[in-house]
């Protein structure tokens, strides 16, 4: 058994060391090209809502009959595990031609050179159709252009109209609402036993860095070769300081959705409990869903801080991955995808906002007649890049140190200074 | 496990009649006793009659935050929804054939295996132990990957057989650890017995031992197929094509982004993917314990 | 197998039978366990990195050195062992418990036993969401059965700093009954009805009885599962990722939640393979002593 047992560390250290073990992969040689002839791809979606996926798979039909030589395979993905098995995948050399994420995710994949650069195949409309800002999301420091940003969420206050009457207050319309706005409102409409506000932030790092841009809070000044360095002043912790101070002073946001999920949150909006309800905007499929018959909501103009309205964009992605063998084939589905027509179907399906302004028009359009949408796509009017979007260690620091340390300022176990010092030593230690 | 660990054979006879050993006379124990079964019941039984009541609720009444166990108005909407939307149908059937053919293979192999491990005294008992305990003790997740590779250049990706090779290598350890237990509490006379009666080595095997090693043979299987059954990462990234995937693939289809759930379709589903290994349990469950009962947690 | 019976054993065939017998067995088992088992470990001494077309060279200890020094692991290495023994120990005085009830004459034992291999049927990521309802503050039948007892009833289980871990620990107990139970219920069962009768007559109460006749017995039973089942939590993490994703706080970040992590958010394949050693080597360190503890006292 000896000698057996030494050949085959030998074979593996041989394997490891020339490169074909993890490391390695697939040889990428016949990439960048175009194939001749038709060709066969693999599009993995992680459409989840009913209606999304049915709109996906019209898409693709529609796409197939029309391009005989460009035929597209559709699998199904999930979003809770689409990291790792795209992880899986790439090291296996087995991912899907054409890759549906998000932009936070893929950006990672990018560095790792995963991603094949699809800015020289997509037509200047889709090009046009989406602002600069959130082109920057899916383009990497060296300038590769790895995904076209298909939809976005924003994080939108919804409403519980009669509760607010209930309570004597208008009901804030208008183009933006201050969070100080809101924090008088939540507190107006906490009473006998209610709260004004529920938040589901049991993963409070995204929504944290999303919406403290609207205090200029950019946390990370990134460099090109995608290190960074930190700097927590007062802009990056306003929103955390605003939501601590309406838990624990005016006790107007219940405590406990701070260690929840939106969804676990959702059922004490519904039955009254939070006069408000902040979330992402898709929830607004589910509020929909789930509603008592006249159960009267709404959403609340952008939430802007002192620099406006703004949040960080992370749009979904559609991306090539960079060990397809007819990345040129698959950009020009995606350009396909991306057209006003498809997107707007898309957005509607998932209550999210197309990243293309004439999808967004097509939208609006389409959607006249339910009001709650105005506001919704008002929110997408004030997105922009976020530094920490580029930063290379960012989602180790995201799970290691910022997502315990917020947790812990939640739970008021920690102070507002002890927070700042949790994010920049950690974001040090990380080196 | 290891040899050491293995309790006392005893004569098969004894121990068969020696069932249910502990007759207890004093009167004030039973309450007590049925007390305590009702408490396990209840910690047992609890959250499947809570998903039982999950999925017969409407979104609506799950979302109205009515914790209330009976539901307001029986709803099978849940159950036909899960049925269309994952196609639970196809992917039972593709279950059941990766399950069904791991199943099998792993008895097959592991049986003369776990025969020679626990009839010839070899170098390999010892290394075999060691390999069982060692591919318990590391970090499946750390070595999926070097798996996915293997497969990959065998051709075994987005292939069912894929699945069947990873799980039967996975279940391997564990299944051949109780037959060898079984294999070792079947005394070796009887084997002896038999060849000196003139029988073939071949139909001393069939006709004595195997009949013996049935019942256990039932247990392990049901580990084995149970395990395959439930498996969800290696069928994640193994599976692309949506025919082929498995059930627990089409249950995560229920959970969306940022903590969405599905949850009446999510209960329903989970009720339909489970409640056919548990009447499976009902019907083989006298045979599963008499099975671990002849010897399978022996090592 | 007692001496005896291994002495009564005479050495039958050759290794060459044993050898044909095994090799079926063998022979997917090197091709998809062991070479990826060898390349795991020596992937722990490498700088192995997620990217396309990376160069990995061994870089021999860095990695351990690296890792001693890193107190988020071991935090989260304490919070394991926790965890893992933990959820062994109740779960096998839980199971031990059962399993005696169901050996013992009462009517509706189908009943018990049946819903005993409940959690057994049911995959992980199904039982964390399930138990992620029934513990929500607000609305979860658990924190309702409360306060209709009279008892506080606005527990957040799974969010507050001090409940997530016992939390999350009681969930992997329920989920893990089924193999411990059955084992030892088919311990109990081996044990001798005559030892038993014998020690009656004696004048031995049910405890004396339980203590002195039936726990010796079923020692080795206890040691092989106890074992397991430590193995299997210890390793365990999809439960645990599902219920809190390592949350509030780190309070239940498991070691393989850490591993995890490392190879497959942070794409630092080599490091992460090199947790794993630490972590199988403790493991087995831990292993190996109880293992000849048991066989030594029993052979005392």
């Amino acid at each position: 058994m000896k000698p057996k047992a030494l050949l085959g560390i030998g074979a593996a250290a041989a394997l490891l060391l020339s490169g074909c073990a993890l490391g390695g992969g697939e040889s990428t040689d016949d990439s960048g090209g175009s194939t001749e002839g038709p060709v066969t791809l693999t599009f993995q979606s992680l459409a989840y809502q009913d209606s999304t996926v049915a709109a996906t798979k019209e898409i693709v039909d529609a796409w197939n009959k029309d391009n005989p030589d460009i035929q597209i395979k559709l699998t199904q993905g999930t979003w809770d595990n689409v990291h790792d098995q795209l992880v899986t995948q790439f090291q296996g050399g087995t991912a899907p031609d054409i890759i549906h994420d998000e932009s936070s995710d893929i950006m990672g994949f990018a560095e790792q050179g995963y991603l094949a650069d699809i800015g020289q195949y997509l037509s200047q409309d889709v090009k046009d159709a989406v602002s600069k800002d959130v082109w920057d999301t899916v383009t990497t420091a060296d300038g590769k252009v790895v995904a076209a940003p298909t939809l976005l969420q924003t994080y939108v206050a919804f409403a519980n109209v009669d509760a607010f009457k209930a309570a004597g207050i208008e009901v804030p319309t208008g183009d933006q609402l201050s969070w100080d706005d809101l924090q008088a409102a939540a507190k107006k409409l906490a009473t006998g036993g209610k709260f004004g506000v529920g938040w589901g932030l049991k993963q409070p790092t995204a929504a944290i860095m999303n919406t403290a841009l609207g205090f200029d809070g950019t946390f990370f000044d990134t460099k090109d070769d995608g290190s960074a360095t930190i700097d927590v002043g007062d802009g990056e912790v306003a929103v955390p300081e605003k939501i601590h101070a309406m838990a624990y002073q005016d006790k107007s946001l219940d405590p406990v959705t701070l260690t929840q999920s939106g969804t676990d949150v959702l059922p004490g909006f519904l039955s009254g409990k939070y006069g408000m309800y902040i979330g992402g905007n898709f929830l607004a499929q589910q509020i929909t869903e789930a509603a008592q018959p006249g159960f009267n909501w709404t959403v609340l103009p952008p939430l802007a801080g002192s620099a406006g309205p703004v949040q960080a964009a992370n749009p979904q992605t559609m991306s090539v991955s960079a060990q397809s063998k007819a990345p040129e084939q698959a950009a020009k589905f995606i350009d396909y995808f991306m057209n006003a027509e498809n997107q707007a179907k898309l957005a509607q399906g998932d209550w999210l906002i197309p990243a293309s302004a004439p999808a967004r028009d097509a939208v609006a359009e389409q959607t006249k007649d339910t009001p709650v949408w105005e506001p919704i796509l008002k929110t997408g009017d004030d997105l922009a890049g976020a530094p920490f979007q580029k930063a290379k260690n960012y989602p180790q620091w995201k799970d290691q140190y910022a997502t315990p340390a917020l947790q812990q300022y939640f739970a008021n176990s920690i102070s507002v200074d002890d927070l700042k010092k949790q994010l920049t030593d950690g974001w040090q230690s990380l080196g | 496990m290891t040899q050491t660990l293995a309790p006392p054979e005893r004569d098969r006879k004894t121990r068969t009649t020696s069932v249910a050993p502990v007759r207890r006379t004093r009167t004030f124990a039973r309450p007590l006793q049925y007390l305590a079964l009702l408490g396990y019941v209840l910690f047992l039984g609890f959250p499947l009659l809570f998903l039982l009541s999950t999925s017969l609720k409407t979104p609506r009444q799950l979302q109205s935050g009515d914790a209330s166990f009976i539901p307001d108005s029986l709803t099978w909407s849940n159950f036909s929804d899960a049925v269309t939307k994952a196609n639970l149908v196809q992917a039972a059937g593709n279950s059941l054939y990766v399950a069904a053919l791991t199943t099998v293979i792993v008895t097959l192999l592991s049986l003369p295996a776990a025969y020679a491990l626990a009839r010839f005294k070899t170098k390999l008992r010892g290394l075999a132990t060691g390999w069982i305990l060692l591919s318990q003790v590391f970090p499946f997740i750390l070595i999926v990957i070097p798996v996915f590779l293997v497969l990959k250049q065998i051709g075994l990706v987005n292939n069912p057989l894929g699945l069947v090779l990873v799980y039967t290598v996975w279940c391997m350890p564990f299944a051949l650890w109780m037959l060898r237990g079984y294999v070792a509490a079947i005394p070796v006379e009887l084997e002896e017995a038999g060849a000196i009666d003139g029988a073939g080595k071949l139909r001393v095997l069939r006709s004595i031992v195997l009949p013996l090693l049935a019942p256990g043979l039932v247990a392990t299987s049901l580990f084995t197929f149970i395990s395959s059954w439930n498996e969800f990462f290696f069928a994640l990234v193994l599976i692309q094509d949506p025919e082929l995937q498995t059930l627990p693939l089409t249950l995560a289809r229920f959970v969306g982004a940022e903590g969405q759930v599905q949850l009446g379709q999510l209960a329903a589903a989970s009720l339909l993917a489970t409640v056919p290994s548990l009447v499976f349990f009902l019907f083989i469950q006298r045979r599963l314990t008499s099975g671990l009962m002849s010897g399978a947690v022996k090592g | 197998m007692t001496a005896a019976t291994v002495r009564r054993r005479r050495k039958r065939g050759d290794g060459r039978d044993a050898w044909l017998l095994v090799l079926p067995a063998l022979v997917p088992v090197v091709l998809i366990s062991v070479y990826p088992l060898v390349q795991g470990i020596l992937l722990g001494f490498t700088d192995a990195e997620a990217g396309l077309n990376q160069v990995t060279n061994f870089n021999g200890l860095d990695n351990y050195e690296k890792l001693l020094h890193n107190e988020l692991f071991w935090a989260s290495f304490r919070i394991g062992l926790i965890w893992a023994f933990g959820v062994t120990i109740i779960q096998f005085l839980a199971s031990l418990g059962l399993a005696l009830l169901l050996n013992a004459d009462l009517r509706l034992r189908w009943l018990a036993r049946t819903l005993a291999l409940v959690p057994w049927a049911m995959p992980p990521v199904v039982i964390a969401i399930m138990w992620r309802l029934m513990l929500n503050p607000t609305y979860g039948p658990v924190n309702e059965t409360l306060r209709s007892l009279g008892l506080p009833g606005d527990i957040n289980w799974l969010g507050d700093f001090s409940t997530a871990l016992p939390a999350v620990i009681v969930v992997g107990v329920w989920a893990g009954m089924p193999q411990t139970t059955i084992t030892l219920l088919a311990g109990l069962q081996n044990v001798s009805g005559d030892l038993h009768e014998a020690a009656a007559i004696d004048g031995a109460s049910t405890w004396q009885r339980f203590w002195h006749v039936t726990l010796p017995a079923l020692r080795p039973v206890i040691a092989a599962i106890t074992s397991l089942d430590l193995i299997w939590n210890f390793n365990s993490f999809a439960l645990v990722f599902v219920l809190t994703a390592g949350g509030p706080g780190g309070k239940t970040m498991l070691p393989m939640l850490f591993a995890y992590n490392e190879a497959f958010r942070y794409g630092n394949f080599g490091y992460a393979a090199a947790l794993g050693n630490v972590m199988v080597v403790v493991i087995a360190a831990f292993l190996f002593f109880y293992l000849r503890g048991q066989a030594r006292s029993r052979e005392s």
